[in-house]
């Protein structure tokens, strides 16, 4: 099975799984996992932001994951859901003085009229028209929602606190971690079953999927809603981050431009695994704060983030899971070499990152 | 005998100023293996698609084991009892064997997202059952062999027998072939036909088969319906259709020329 | 503004930023239909041909010379990005097909913004006649007057083209049944080359008739913010090319200009309506999805051809 996957079908894999050991590979992977776990606390407070920034990012991720990368329709409005989380909870905490943990279930749940909304309208349509209605969607909102004071009662914006446990910068990026852990578990295990299968064949070849007897518009229905609770569940957590939520974060341009960077998260990381969007969102958020030093941070990082969604799209559509798969690969077949390629790579990212902080 | 498994009556398909189906009407019983002859543009696939649901009629009535399935979407007819397969294999490319047949024991598994997320008894519990049936199907289709290759490794004839084993998975009543032979070795054609009868015979299915193999078709069939310009021509036993002047200048074309200025 | 006749005046600019809609739709349309894309890069790809006309132009190279000029940036753009990217992805592959437009998009986008420069504002010289003209006893602005004869100039043309030349009918020969035209000796990449070639050009030409527009009245300046949004521009087009069930092209024009219509006539309308400007296209989207105009324009041989 050869990997220049553009020509031949990239390989899905859907385990069934049920009871079984870890291999050595997925202890490796765990290993690593754990490292970059760590990488935050040797640069304190603004480590842990940049760290609980990419952990947010990554339930993000897991939101595009599912609907795009197991179910295979495009969806440009994951920023919005996470805005609609952020918002409402917000609303809640700082209007009603609910806490938290009264929110987040409430965030998560109002992202769900928006999804069938939206998903009911084109779920019965070719993939195309999904796409346009998601980005006329993010548009619609980012319009509206987001534009006018009449619909929360005039503020644009609100002071959230953290539950009391969580006020550091340490606690709340390990309650981070905790979260996106055990949701990138959750993602995972719905791929190795029935509904996620099913969301894997209506993307691999939908006419066979029908044949087979799977309703498909359940399927993507009930994989567009499942997204839209992971944003709305991200967009809490990020309200929390950020201790101020305002409207105008969650209006054009920039409602689509991050929903765009989402997507490429995950494509970068391994656009149908959860960990692909682990992964993806510690190298891209890492790579952004590499890039806000320059001048006109947001056209370069544009280029650069643009250059990379094109480039895995056509090269490593299996995104750095497959990279790491391969080199997985490499090591296990000729160590010397394997080890020394992984060691070039890193070096030559952290290089390429240390002069351009230089230079900028 | 009991009432027809699968009755279509009158089915009338039009497009582009041509009658693609004209009055068609069969009849599957249960149990039964019913063939369809007929040149190529005759109709048959045709047929196929608006019984499976993939097209719709301009007139007609379609019923299975009593029940109008008209209005059926085709992921529906298949929940209804029936399968079918098609002219060029499809499958699931990037998947592998044992991951095809994986999924097509949806219909027999019930658990939703929500299990599967957290990894609840009732997931655990249609995981193995999909396993367990996915393996038998693979004994029973004796793919064995190539269950982690990708259908691109395979022969042709291999990935026909791949197919073939999905469409069982879903426990049809009725089986729609398509060309099952066309394209594969004539090992594996010889081995088809003991196949299916077997099939049959353990599953009590009736199968509606499109076949260009004469031999093949005439074989295992206990009806046949021979179909021509989107009409049926001649109905009956393998021995007469063999026998009945219509099919066979429909089928040397000797006077085809003549049926259409007529 | 108050003015005698609202209605008209208000019309004549609904019809000109109609006109780039329709324009843009074209453009679309025809790619989409060439090669089974939706082009997301569309807007962006003509976006650098308004760059290219802003550098010209400040310069000192005449607008007209400046802007003919700057027109045929974007047929090199788009044809780059169709053999060097998009022609490497399968055509089943409708995934990867839409997020590849999307990365294109978003790499001319920021191309431009970085061309555009760290300043906040920069002068885009408009190189439409200026002034106004008397139409039915209200003043026009000419600009309008021009734009909109001028899409309607080139869309017939193109339209003609489309329709008697004999590329024009091997681009419909393919669009219809790729395999068959292959086999009748049209060459597929030649043709979806042009098929990028004339979408771009028509892309840039659309641009080329709103930004300077836009400028125009932020006293010819125009930022950053103007030329990145993703959605101002491709969402109306879009909804132009749903018109016509996203094959038909005469539809796309004219859903172009009524897109165009209907978000500046909504100004004339009572008050909670005149608040939806933002979201009519929204909203006409929705409809336009619901009634699946696809089915009153693609024939079921085109459909095949789509998908492969």
């Amino acid at each position: 099975m050869t990997e220049h996957a553009v020509e031949v079908a990239q390989p899905l894999e859907l385990p069934a799984v049920v009871r079984r050991r870890l291999t050595s590979a997925e202890l490796a992977g765990l290993a690593g996992l754990g490292a970059i776990a760590l990488l935050p606390i040797p640069f304190g407070s603004f480590g842990f932001f940049v760290g609980q920034y990419a952990l947010i990012y990554a339930i993000l991720g897991l939101s595009v994951v599912v609907v795009t990368g197991y179910a295979g329709l495009v969806s440009l409005m994951t920023y919005s859901f996470a805005g609609i989380g952020a918002m409402v909870t917000g609303v809640a905490m700082a209007s009603w003085g609910w806490p938290f943990w009264l929110a987040l279930p409430l965030a998560a749940a109002a992202t769900i009229p928006v999804s069938i909304i939206v998903g009911v309208t084109a779920v019965r349509l070719k993939g195309l028209y999904l796409a346009i209605a998601t980005l006329t969607f993010a548009d619609a909102l980012g319009e509206t929602f987001f534009k006018y004071g009449r619909v929360t009662g005039g503020q644009s914006g609100w002071i959230v606190h953290r539950p009391s446990p969580f006020r550091s910068d340490a606690s709340y990026y390990v309650l981070l971690l905790a979260v996106a852990m055990a949701l990138v578990w959750m993602v995972t295990g719905l791929r190795s079953s029935r509904v996620g299968r099913a969301m894997l064949a209506v993307r691999t070849n939908e006419r066979e999927a029908q044949a087979l007897g799977i309703n498909v518009y359940k399927t993507k229905l009930t994989a567009f809603l499942i997204s839209g609770v992971l944003g709305g569940i991200g967009g809490a957590f990020l309200a929390l981050l950020l201790t101020s939520v305002t409207r105008s974060a969650f209006q054009s341009p920039l409602v689509e431009a991050t929903s765009i960077l989402l997507v490429t998260v995950v494509v970068v990381g391994g656009i149908d695994r959860a960990l692909g969007a682990f992964l993806g969102a510690v190298a891209l958020v890492v790579q952004q704060q590499v890039f806000q030093g320059a001048r006109f941070f947001f056209a370069y990082f544009g280029i650069y983030s643009a250059a990379l969604l094109v480039l895995f799209l056509l090269y490593r559509p299996g995104g750095l899971m497959q990279v790491a798969r391969l080199q997985w690969r490499l090591i296990r077949a000729r160590p010397r070499v394997g080890i020394a390629a992984a060691a070039a790579i890193i070096g030559l990212n952290v290089g390429l990152a240390w002069l351009f902080v230089r230079l900028s | 005998m009991s009432a027809p498994l699968l009755e279509v009556r009158d089915l009338i398909v039009r497009f582009g100023g041509i009658t693609a189906l004209d009055h068609v009407s069969i009849d599957v019983a249960p149990g039964e293996i019913v063939g369809l002859l007929g040149p190529n543009g005759a109709g048959k696939t045709t047929l196929f698609n608006v019984i499976s649901g993939f097209q719709k009629p301009d007139e007609g009535r379609i019923t299975l084991r009593g029940r109008d399935i008209q209005h059926l979407l085709p992921y529906e007819r298949v929940a209804a009892g029936l399968g079918r397969t098609f002219q060029h294999v499809r499958l699931f490319a990037n998947l592998t064997v044992r991951e095809n047949l994986l999924v097509a024991q949806h219909r027999h598994l019930s658990s939703g997202s929500l299990s599967a997320m957290l990894r609840l008894r009732a997931w655990r519990r249609d995981e193995e059952e999909a396993l367990a049936r996915a393996e038998r199907m693979l004994d029973l289709i004796d793919l064995r062999a190539w269950e982690a290759a990708y259908p691109q490794a395979l022969s042709y004839g291999t990935t026909r027998f791949l197919e073939l084993a999905s469409v069982l998975s879903l426990n049809p009543k009725v089986l729609l072939l398509d060309e099952p032979a066309s394209g594969i070795q004539q090992k594996e054609v010889e081995a088809l036909g003991p196949m299916l009868r077997r099939i049959r015979d353990d599953t009590g299915c009736s199968i509606v088969l499109i076949e260009h193999d004469m031999s093949l078709l005439l074989s295992l069939s206990d009806r046949v319906y021979a179909l021509d310009f989107g009409r049926v021509i001649a109905e009956g036993s393998p021995a007469e259709i063999t026998q009945d002047p219509q099919v066979l200048s429909s089928y040397l074309g000797r006077t085809r020329r003549a049926h259409a200025s007529a | 503004m108050i003015a005698a006749h609202p209605v008209i005046q208000v019309t004549a600019f609904g019809l000109s930023s109609g006109a780039t809609f329709g324009l843009l739709a074209l453009g679309l349309v025809l790619i989409y239909r060439t090669t089974g894309a939706m082009n997301f890069s569309h807007w962006a790809i003509g976006l650098l041909a308004v760059i290219a006309y802003l550098f010209l132009a400040n310069e000192g190279v005449p607008v007209v010379l400046a802007m003919l000029l700057a027109l045929a940036l974007s047929p090199i753009a788009g044809i780059a990005a169709y053999r060097l990217v998009f022609r490497k992805i399968p055509r089943a592959n409708q995934v990867v097909t839409i997020l590849i437009t999307i990365g294109i998009a978003q790499l001319y986008a920021s191309l431009a913004a970085m061309v555009l420069g760290f300043k906040q504002f920069t002068r885009l010289p408009p190189w439409l006649p200026q002034g106004k003209v008397s139409f039915v006893g209200t003043q026009l602005n000419t600009t309008d007057v021009v734009t909109i004869a001028l899409a309607v100039g080139i869309a017939a043309g193109f339209l003609a083209w489309f329709r008697f030349t004999r590329t024009g009918r091997a681009l419909r020969a393919v669009a219809q049944n790729r395999e068959a035209a292959m086999l009748a000796g049209i060459d597929d990449v030649r043709s979806s080359t042009i098929a990028w070639g004339i979408g771009s050009a028509l892309a840039a030409l659309a641009l080329l008739l709103v930004l300077p527009h836009v400028a125009g009245k932020q006293g010819g300046l125009i930022t950053t913010f103007d030329i990145t949004p993703f959605g101002t521009l491709l969402i109306p087009a879009f909804g132009a090319a749903l018109v016509g069930g996203l094959v038909n092209l005469p539809m796309a024009l004219a859903g172009g200009f009524a897109f165009g219509l209907v978000r500046e006539l909504l100004v004339l309308a009572p008050k909670p309506w005149s608040d939806l400007r933002a979201v009519a296209a929204a909203l006409l989207i929705l409809l336009l999805l619901v009634l699946r105009t696809e089915r009153f324009f693609v024939t079921a041989q085109e459909r095949e051809a789509l998908e492969a």
